[in-house]
């Protein structure tokens, strides 16, 4: 038994801090705190090709004109302006006046024009060049230190979007991110542990009341491919924001950190199943004919009940889904398309239209083959494995016998883009372009993503053409009315045929720590970083 | 004990086939209204994250679990039996290439080969066909260890003074293994064939959180435990780990019939 006066100092130690740290407000993290999943594959901003690497880009790179993620408009950044001929062949960017790099040293148009030079070059393998349609004739000059000319041997449809992917560098110093133009500046990158980004003192933006940003002063990615331990870091405060959250993984830390959550609603990407028709499939010849049908595609996708898809195997944080383009896609979405209706009696109709007919809750087509088929997915993605479970139930009030198959990734790939033998398949796509053009080589029936019958020598159907003709059209197309119209009528061409069952859009979620202020989250990449510039703790000083 | 755990392990199987014939649900059945819910009169250990009852899945995993293990143990058993008397009883240079074979066997990537061996199945096999085939895969791999320990004990009889003079009896090498050899190593048989249950048991669980064990809609313990890895459905009721005290008793139970042999 402790005396009396050593157990109220023992009491008095061990309370004291307890106390203070109930009584005082939580102290501010030393720095912005969050992980990529992987390493960035390069540190070369004209190199970019990879997410983390786009990120690394985004938060370093200084850029002519900038996409905003939130209006998806074309913004002014390092260039102050700037017009495009008439015949989309030249365009012209004047510099703001006064521009440095990280390292103080001036940024003029000879920078600008020997950045564009190195990621037109063939040996330096940008994949940003190819979007310049014909990158060896791209030609540029500069009347004066303060304005830039591209010459373009011909119109590239949103090329002021292309400028926001190329990150000026100090002219005859690439520094690979570390004297840039950009927000932030890389000092330190540990391969496979961390990414240590600090303010860039020469940065051009000011706020309204004439404060350099952005305000935080540093920045850290740690490097970490567990899902589960970036969770747990962010509930311990060492991580103010969690990116892509798997929507069962949101649920459980809205439990606890209600504050911190956000579902921005359906994002750009998608979650479909498609039925194999490639003629080279090694599948029955009857089989083949009920894929190729369109009522059969279109019973198949009225008896999915998308609603449930969304709140079962997405917690609730998905849409379902009626096309290629989400409406979180605000400038290419068709407004105009119906949800996807859930009609058990009509998709009975609709095969029993075909020679489909059921005998003692089977359905048979009208050679009396039982119509039955594998669904395969990718082992490991439990949301998806749900929803094939959950069609598999739903297609038995047809009389359709479902087969759930899982395989590891490889196995899965072998099987869709060599061998062509399965029958459906459930995978998403990862949007992160909103522009259709991004989608092109899905779309194109040439095209070996084109799923559902991979190149094809020439279009196997006459909608399938009118698909091509239209995607090409938007692709070349100068004004944007013509292009939204080519992109609309690709949307409902989709929708009528269903070559793609569209099921649901996963949501964005995103969790970020109310410690942080002037966050602005965007669907579009990079998220909840997309506005860097304008975040800062709460109650710091500007 | 022995008798205790048998008794044991037969009421757990019975009491499986009774919620499996009796209940109206199937285990595949979706109860959509009921996600991941708690005890209830309808489902009294609660449903899982697609509204399926677990009670009915923990009995269709036990028996599909107890059946599949059993049947590779008994084919394993088999295999290693028969490879270890023909090891013992072959020629020297016959007897050099069996037991390379063996342990050829047991250098094989085994989880690599179950996995190339599902990904070459056909799409549209049955998944209680496709359990069949990984139960039958278990057992054709599992034998090269247990051959070893038989081909020793066979060669301990095969040197026995007792069966030397059986031998210079005239009696044929078939006939001295039939009549002589297999009764003196059936103990050894059924120890192993009971340590081989828990061990598939265990090896489809494993490979069920790998996604290569019984696939679904099937119920397995493997499925069920990989569903543990949520922290999501951790979170959702206490009945989530049932699965993962039944399957410890059930190891317990099978432990305690093979100490007894012993």
């Amino acid at each position: 038994m402790l005396p009396r006066p050593a157990l109220c100092l023992v009491l008095v130690t061990v309370l004291t801090p307890l106390i203070l740290t109930q009584a005082l407000p939580q102290a501010q993290p030393p720095e912005l705190s969050w992980s990529l999943k992987y390493d960035p594959t390069t540190l070369d901003p004209a190199k970019v090709d990879d997410q983390a690497s786009e990120l690394l880009r985004y938060l370093t790179g200084g850029v002519l004109l900038r996409l905003n993620r939130r209006t998806q408009q074309i913004e002014p950044a390092l260039a102050d302006s700037w017009s495009i001929s008439p015949d989309g062949r030249l365009v012209t960017l004047h510099l703001r006046p006064g521009l440095r790099f990280s390292d103080g040293s001036p940024l003029t148009s000879r920078d600008v024009i020997a950045t564009f030079t190195r990621v037109l070059d063939p040996a330096t393998a940008a994949p940003v060049a190819e979007e310049f349609l014909a990158p060896r004739e791209v030609t540029l000059d500069s009347p004066d230190p303060l304005t830039v000319k591209v010459h373009l041997p011909r119109r590239v449809v949103s090329i002021a979007k292309v400028f926001d992917e190329i990150a000026i560098e100090p002219a005859g110093r690439p520094s690979a991110s570390r004297v840039t133009a950009g927000s932030f500046t890389l000092a330190d990158y540990k391969r496979g542990e961390s990414l240590h980004l600090l303010r860039n003192l020469y940065y051009w933006k000011h706020d309204s009341a004439g404060t350099p940003l952005p305000y935080l002063p540093s920045l850290r990615l740690d490097i970490l491919s567990n899902r589960e331990q970036d969770q747990m870091r962010f509930v311990r405060g060492r991580y103010q924001l969690v990116e892509s959250l798997p929507a069962e993984s949101f649920s459980v830390l809205a439990r606890t950190n209600p504050d911190s959550m956000h579902d921005l609603g359906p994002s750009l990407n998608t979650e479909q199943l498609w039925f194999n028709q490639s003629p080279a499939a090694p599948l029955p010849a009857w089989e083949k004919a009920w894929f190729q049908s369109r009522a059969f595609r279109v019973a198949v996708s009225q008896s999915i009940h998308r609603a449930d898809l969304a709140r079962i195997a997405y917690d609730g944080h998905a849409t379902p889904a009626n096309g290629f383009i989400s409406p979180a896609n605000k400038l290419w979405y068709n407004p105009h398309l119906q949800p996807i209706p859930l009609d058990i009696p009509g998709s009975l109709r609709l095969l029993a239209a075909e020679g489909f007919h059921k005998q003692a809750d089977r359905l048979l087509d009208h050679e009396g083959h039982p119509v039955k088929f594998s669904i395969l997915t990718n082992a490991g993605n439990r949301s998806r494995e749900k929803m094939a479970s959950l069609i598999q139930q739903d297609l038995a009030a047809l009389g359709i016998a479902v087969n759930v198959v899982t395989l590891d990734f490889p196995a899965l790939i072998e099987r869709l883009m060599h061998t062509q033998d399965y029958e459906a398949a459930i995978l998403g796509l990862s949007n992160v372009d909103p522009d259709p053009s991004s989608v092109m080589n899905i779309w194109l029936s040439s095209s070996p993503n084109h799923q559902w019958n991979p190149s094809e020598p020439r279009p196997a159907t006459d909608w399938e053409a009118e698909i091509d003709r239209q995607m090409n059209l938007q692709a070349a197309a100068p004004d944007p009315a013509t292009r939204k119209r080519a992109v609309d009528r690709v949307q409902q061409i989709a929708y009528d045929q269903q070559p793609f069952i569209y099921l649901v859009y996963p949501n964005t979620l995103y969790a970020v720590s109310p410690q942080l202020t002037g966050v602005a989250l965007t669907i579009l990449q990079p998220g909840v970083v997309s506005d860097i510039d304008l975040m800062r703790w709460k109650g710091a000083k500007p | 004990m022995k008798r205790i755990a048998f008794l044991a392990l037969l009421t757990l199987t019975l009491a499986a086939i009774l919620v499996l014939t009796c209940s109206p649900l199937g285990v595949v059945t979706q109860d959509r209204d009921h996600i991941a819910a708690s005890s209830s009169r309808q489902h009294p250990t609660g449903t899982d994250d697609l509204g399926r009852d677990r009670t009915l899945r923990l009995a269709g995993a036990l028996l599909i679990g107890l059946a599949g293990s059993a049947s590779a143990a008994a084919l394993a058993t088999a295999l290693a039996l028969t490879v270890g008397v023909l090891t013992a009883f072959a020629h020297p240079s016959l007897r050099s290439c069996l037991l390379y074979l063996g342990d050829l066997f047991l250098t094989l990537p085994w989880l690599f080969m179950l996995m190339m061996v599902r990904a070459s199945l056909p799409l549209t096999l049955p998944p209680l066909q496709s359990a069949g085939i990984t139960f039958l895969l278990l057992g054709l791999l599992g034998w090269p260890a247990y051959a070893r320990v038989c081909y020793a004990e066979a060669s301990t009889l095969r040197d026995a003074e007792w069966l030397l003079h059986a031998r210079a009896t005239g009696l044929p090498t078939r006939r001295l293994v039939q009549r002589h050899v297999l009764p003196h190593l059936r103990p050894l048989a059924l120890t192993q064939f009971l340590i081989c249950i828990p061990a598939f048991l265990i090896a489809e669980a494993n490979l069920g959180t790998l996604g290569l064990g019984v696939s679904e809609p099937l119920p397995s313990w493997g499925s069920m435990l990989l569903a543990l890895q949520n922290s999501a459905v951790l979170a959702s009721s206490s009945w989530v780990y049932l699965p993962i005290i039944l399957l410890v008793t059930v190891l317990l139970l099978l432990e305690f019939l093979t100490l007894e042999v012993d």
